[in-house]
């Protein structure tokens, strides 16, 4: 949503609350008699008010008009961790025809989903996947594995694999955050013998915290040569710590961020390895990847498909594959607007 | 001695914890890092200083997170179109002070109570901010930082700032009328009428002056990075309460100072780097914090209980 | 004698509860008119099951708020009581029905803490249950070192989250009975009227002759079981336990209990006003998010929030502005 939309979206419900408006207005339930029915897909992010995901909402906002299909778009807005499932029982009865999520709990909400696909509603899955049983496609923007190894291997590179470095997330519950760490710790124990996990902290997902951890991690560790910091706020956060103490360059940072809120870090050499996707084409292609699926023109066993402005699309068994993570440097970084 | 009980042993809790820092992990003491973890508490002392009145005049305001983020983004946005940091911090002052006198009359002259108001308007304010501004970082430009000074001396300033604004409303409230009055209608709002004060504007004015901290919290918080992130107030509210019960400041109304909410934030705010200096697990961080107000309370009722029986 | 009766209507039709009552069915009318799908019977199961635990923590907030105090512990106690289910059922590998049991036991047992702290000592509801809030999630994050997420609990069990009765879900009847259980208990029993005397004065009370502090300790320990059983519907439904559960669940059971009427300062209050509070808010926030301009802008989580919170203002300005209005039309007369 745009903030000249603001005002526009807070007037809309004023006038749904006239009797009769809401109906007249309601092309998604209008009756299928003069056109074809519209296809209705319903985008479920794991958290709303959250930069990662607006930018994703804006990429499946595009597609949707592209496919000119109706699209739901709603989300937790607090950490209360049944919120999801909630949402998702409630669209089933809403009667939508895909569903797409960003699962912010993997077996957690699997049971909500395959309630959906009982009542013949279609599941995809982005950004993090649910048990594959309980949905037909997962828009892949790297696997678990893929980002572990992909964070610890960047870290060995900047350390001269030894020496210690420490670690900070998004909250010590959340889910993916978790698989994440699960898969560094993994690497770590397999192929950096000489390097240490020293500790690992919560920011909350709030920058600020994420600068305090960081300030008192570097001077109680005086050792510590990395900060892997994988939640967005996190890798600014704990760059801003490291230029503050006067250690640019002597602790390197390496995280997952978003180019806008790191772009200055970057350039001035604090930050040393930013990687991501481009998250607008995720949300794009999660939309496309829906709608073919609904259609019937992506199946089980298919090996590529076609995703409008993407062209054509990989896929891996379920997997539908985004393409591999940037790594945003100095140089490229001013091509990336999200 | 008596008087002073609850601060003095809240002090003496923050120094035991500071000596034990001391001998086990003294890389605690570096004075550059020691400065940046300092400086990084002057936002939360200044809502501390805020929650501090509110609830000596018997009240509390749980929206002082929401209306400190709505502050931030308002100063920010104001800072991104090149204004002037003293335009952006008025306006700051501004939408705090007009958040915090919406408060005010709900709860002074409409007699509602003030958990419930400042839950409904703690709701209000972080919804629309999400709505508006959907999680999206405001870059500044690199003369606010610091206030475009070195980062040393912008710390010194920020710290010197504050404590400098604390020992002033802690004078203001003990040795001015309008700092009695605040005492008086949180100890008895009807002797208090009696006695020739206003209670509602009383109540009504502290709620300004918070919505106004929490402005200038924004700020300051603001110009210690590049950047403001408008999910910077969450949850602050909690700390700012905590800090004031820890220190002394009793919820039932007229009692408290503020150096004891100073101590009681110095206390909680040692607790997170404690933790990572002594290397104990982040997961013990919230286990330890509700453990130290409920000694901190449980030692208030044991004494009183003593000093009644 | 007509003017009388004519009056009690009108004091009738002011009363906060009827005034609930009346919001609730504009709500229901407007959303079977407006909103997809809204009175489907699946839905409606819906509404119920998504508004269970909520609904249990505001049906034991009520009595506590009645006799003056708050537990802002109970969203974090559900998240420890869950966790503890877990560690029961995985980690000592107990059968469900001992767990379950021994789970609401220990819930139980911190209400109890609360309650010692603040009869025994005296000490203001707010602090201690504020200090608790931080203890138990402290806890339940202790336990599982904060990453540990405890799944696969015995099939039975989770079926109770999809179970239902007589075409009403599990958590429908567990609702209905506890509601139930709390109207006797609050407006029935002497011992549950002492609530309301022990809020509007503490003092008067213990003067008649009643135990104020035994009394004023019975809705904390209530409280602590209800989390208890709150954390086992959530562990079923959610078919997960994990340390985060119910996170925030306190301030939404104390919006339920204020918007139904009962004061925050205690002293008044009723079950069924509570009652009429969460489904108020279970159907709002249900309905909002199937009005098609809403669904449209995707800003269903928002507005409920936000329509949630001005209902909860005008609910406590109602009556204030009631009298404003009257004592303006009373001045030109007198």
């Amino acid at each position: 949503m745009k903030r000249s939309q603001f005002l526009a979206l807070l007037a809309a419900p004023a006038f749904a609350f006239l009797p009769g408006c809401g109906k007249s207005g309601d092309a998604a339930s209008a009756p299928g008699g003069s056109v074809e029915k519209r296809l209705t897909i319903a985008f479920l992010p794991k958290s709303k008010g959250n930069r990662y995901f607006s930018t994703c909402e804006k990429g499946a906002r595009a597609a949707a008009e592209e496919l000119k299909v109706d699209f739901l778009f709603d989300g937790p807005t607090n950490t209360d961790p049944a919120k999801q499932n909630e949402i998702v029982e409630n669209w089933i009865t809403l009667g939508v025809d895909v569903i797409a999520v960003a699962c912010e709990n993997r077996e957690g909400i699997s049971g909500a989903l395959k309630k959906a696909q009982a009542k013949g509603i279609k599941v995809v899955t982005f950004d993090s996947d649910t048990t594959p049983d309980a949905r037909s496609f997962f828009v892949n923007e790297a696997t678990d594995e893929g980002i572990g190894h992909a964070l610890m291997d960047g870290a060995a590179q900047l350390c001269g694999e030894e020496g210690e470095f420490a670690l900070i997330c998004a909250t010590l519950t959340a889910a993916n955050q978790n698989q994440w760490r699960k898969q560094i710790e993994a690497r770590l124990a397999a192929k950096y013998p000489k390097m240490k996990l020293v500790d690992s902290k919560p920011c909350d997902d709030q920058k600020d915290k994420a600068q305090q951890e960081a300030t008192n991690l570097l001077s109680a560790y005086p050792n510590l040569k990395c900060i892997m910091a994988i939640c967005s706020p996190a890798v600014p956060g704990a760059a801003e710590a490291v230029k503050q103490a006067g250690k640019s360059g002597a602790v390197k940072i390496i995280g997952l961020g978003l180019p806008s809120e790191n772009r200055a870090y970057v350039k001035e050499g604090v930050t040393q390895s930013l990687i991501l996707w481009n998250v607008e084409d995720l949300g794009y292609l999660a939309v496309q990847t829906a709608y073919a699926v609904a259609n019937g023109t992506l199946k089980a066993g298919d090996k590529t498909m076609k995703a409008g402005r993407l062209n054509e699309v990989e896929i891996d068994g379920t997997s539908v594959l985004l393409g591999k993570p940037f790594v945003f440097t100095k140089d490229n970084i001013d091509q990336f607007q999200f | 001695m008596n008087r002073y009980f609850r601060e003095l042993s809240v002090t003496g809790a923050l120094v035991l914890l500071l000596a034990v820092l001391a001998i086990w992990a003294p890389h605690f003491y570096q004075p550059q890092p020691l400065l940046s973890r300092f400086t990084a508490q002057t936002p939360a002392l200044i809502l501390t200083i805020g929650m501090t009145l509110v609830m000596i005049v018997r009240q509390i305001d749980i929206s002082v997170g929401a209306q400190f983020g709505v502050c931030a983004v308002v100063a920010g946005l104001i800072s991104a179109s090149g204004a002037p940091l003293i335009v952006a911090l008025a306006a700051a002052l501004a939408a705090g002070a007009i958040m915090g006198a919406l408060n005010g009359v709900l709860i002074a002259w409409m007699g509602l109570p003030s958990i419930v108001v400042s839950l409904a308007t703690m709701v209000t304010w972080a919804e629309l901010l999400r709505l508006f501004q959907q999680g999206k970082f405001i870059n500044l430009p690199a003369n606010v930082q610091w206030f475009g000074l070195s980062q040393s001396a912008g710390q010194q300033g920020l710290i010197f700032g504050s404590v400098l604004l604390l020992a002033g409303v802690s004078w203001l409230l003990k040795n001015r009328s309008g700092g009695r009055h605040i005492y008086a209608v949180g100890s008895d709002a009807e002797a208090a009428r009696l006695a020739g004060i206003n209670p509602k504007l009383t109540t009504f004015t502290v709620f300004v002056i918070m919505g106004t901290l929490a402005g200038l919290a924004a700020v300051l918080n603001m110009v210690q990075s590049p950047q403001v992130d408008p999910k910077c107030g969450v949850a602050l509210e909690l700390r700012a309460i905590a800090a004031a019960v820890v220190g002394g400041v009793a919820v039932s109304g007229g009692r408290g100072r503020l150096w004891g909410s100073f101590a009681g934030l110095l206390l909680l705010a040692t607790i997170n780097p404690a933790l990572t200096f002594l290397h104990v697990e982040a997961y013990w961080e919230k286990a330890i914090q509700g453990l130290v107000i409920l000694l901190a309370v449980i030692a208030d009722g044991l004494r009183s209980r003593r000093q009644t029986s | 004698m007509s003017s009388q009766n004519s009056r009690s209507i009108k004091s009738l039709l002011l009363r906060h509860e009827v005034l609930l009552v009346l919001v609730l069915v504009l709500e229901i009318f407007y959303f079977l008119n407006n909103a997809r799908n809204f009175g489907t019977p699946d839905n409606l199961s819906n509404i119920v099951r998504h508004s269970a635990e909520i609904g249990l923590l505001a049906l034991a907030m009520m009595p506590v708020i009645l006799t003056g105090g708050i537990d802002l512990s109970v969203g974090s106690l559900l998240g420890l009581c869950a966790v503890l289910f877990g560690v029961m059922t995985h980690d000592w590998h107990w059968a469900t029905l001992p767990a379950a049991f021994v789970t609401i036991l220990l819930g139980g047992l911190a209400g109890a803490f609360n309650a010692t702290l603040i009869t025994a000592l005296r000490l203001p509801p707010l602090i201690v249950t504020l200090g608790t809030y931080s203890l138990f999630r402290g806890l339940a994050e202790a336990i599982t070192q904060g990453t540990k997420t405890y799944r696969s609990f015995d099939p039975g069990f989770l079926g109770l989250g999809e179970f239902r009765f007589l075409g009403l879900p599990l958590q429908g009847w567990v609702l209905g009975f506890a509601a139930l259980f709390f109207g006797i208990l609050v407006h029935l029993t002497v011992f549950g009227r002492s609530f309301r005397a022990i809020g509007y004065s503490p003092e008067g009370t213990r003067y008649a002759g009643i135990p104020v502090l035994r009394r004023t300790a019975m809705p904390y320990i209530l409280a602590g079981l209800t989390a208890a059983v709150a954390a086992l519907l959530f562990t079923a439904r959610l078919q997960q336990a994990r340390a985060d559960a119910g996170t925030g669940y306190e301030l939404a059971a104390i919006t339920a209990v204020v918007l139904g009427g009962t004061s925050i300062f205690g002293g008044s209050g009723t079950v069924y006003g509570t009652l009429t509070g969460i489904a108020a808010i279970a159907i709002l926030s249900n309905g909002i998010s199937r009005v098609p301009a809403v669904l449209k802008a995707g800003i269903g989580g928002e507005l409920a929030s936000l329509l949630t919170g001005a209902l909860l203002l005008l609910a406590l300005a109602a009556p204030a502005l009631v009298r404003l209005l009257q004592s303006a039309r009373k001045q030109p007369t007198t």
